[in-house]
């Protein structure tokens, strides 16, 4: 998958936890997920339908699902509950709009998000169209954003 | 005066309200709505003065919202601002075209939100 289509979810992301959320956050560099259900405790995932189709997936730990979403809203959220899990889909919601402005070569609409908890869950990804995760470190627990988006240029 | 804060997510509606309340808005002013069916009932049960308004939301979705609002007569210069993940530039133009009067893209801090909402205050409370 090109650097274009990955770069802006990169972006949108470092945008996010780093200049919104004052995260002291590092990009890794990206690479094809050999096994794309090899995911952590939370993720969100949202589709991408339009001129192109894929699905974004963040990925994080529960602690760092738990520490992310506190900082998002201010306050201090013991446990993995309902309003954690609808802020983690707020997350993923906005890395893939932001993400939008920078993919000119498609019209995309994005799907609502859904977020999925535990270890044995899995994710139709779409066929034949490789998944690239962008690894993040962090002070509060690395994540991934994991892409996938078909090229059809 | 009442503000109708129209989002699926529990949390942006809080962040939102946060943002409100520390402006000394008082809580009794704000409405809240899940998704646009939810929103259209209040704003037909009640004069609603100004609309923050999410895209994406499950039944009907604040672009909907917004044309069904802007047909009923009585909303027809309310101000309403979309608050939306929604980055792209055909986005913010067809959400103009349908009737919004600003757009707004999260994550937004609460204090440059207000800055666009209290022009909007200050005409309805002059």
């Amino acid at each position: 998958m090109k650097a274009k289509y990955i770069n802006p979810f990169l972006n949108a992301t470092l945008d996010l936890f780093r200049e919104f959320m004052g995260l002291d956050v590092k990009a890794g560099q990206p690479y094809i997920l050999e096994d794309p259900q090899d995911l952590s405790d939370v993720s969100a995932l949202i589709g991408l339908a339009g001129e192109t189709s894929g699905a974004v997936v963040l990925s994080f730990d529960h602690d760092t699902a738990l520490k992310v979403v506190s900082r998002l809203v201010g306050k201090n959220y013991p446990f993995l509950g309902a309003e954690v899990l609808d802020g983690v889909g707020e997350l993923v919601n906005i890395i893939a709009g932001n993400a939008k402005k920078d993919l000119l070569d498609f019209r995309i609409s994005i799907s609502l998000p859904g977020v999925i908890t535990g270890s044995s869950y899995r994710i139709n990804w779409p066929k034949g169209v490789p998944v690239i995760s962008i690894p993040f470190t962090s002070d509060v627990g690395d994540f991934r954003v994991n892409v996938s988006l078909k090229e059809i240029l | 005066m009442k503000i109708l804060i129209v989002d699926d997510s529990e949390v942006m509606r809080r962040i939102h309200k946060n943002t409100l309340v520390e402006q000394k808005i008082p809580e009794e002013v704000l409405r809240e709505a899940s998704d646009g069916v939810e929103a259209m009932k209040i704003a037909i049960a009640e004069e609603i003065d100004l609309f923050l308004v999410d895209w994406n939301m499950p039944n009907l979705d604040g672009l909907s919202f917004v044309k069904k609002l802007r047909d009923m007569g009585n909303y027809e210069r309310t101000p309403i601002i979309m608050i939306t993940s929604e980055a792209a530039k055909y986005n913010v133009i067809e959400a103009i075209q349908a009737g919004v009067t600003n757009y707004v893209v999260k994550p937004i801090r609460g204090t440059v939100l207000w800055d666009k909402i209290k022009p909007y205050l200050d005409e309805i409370g002059s």
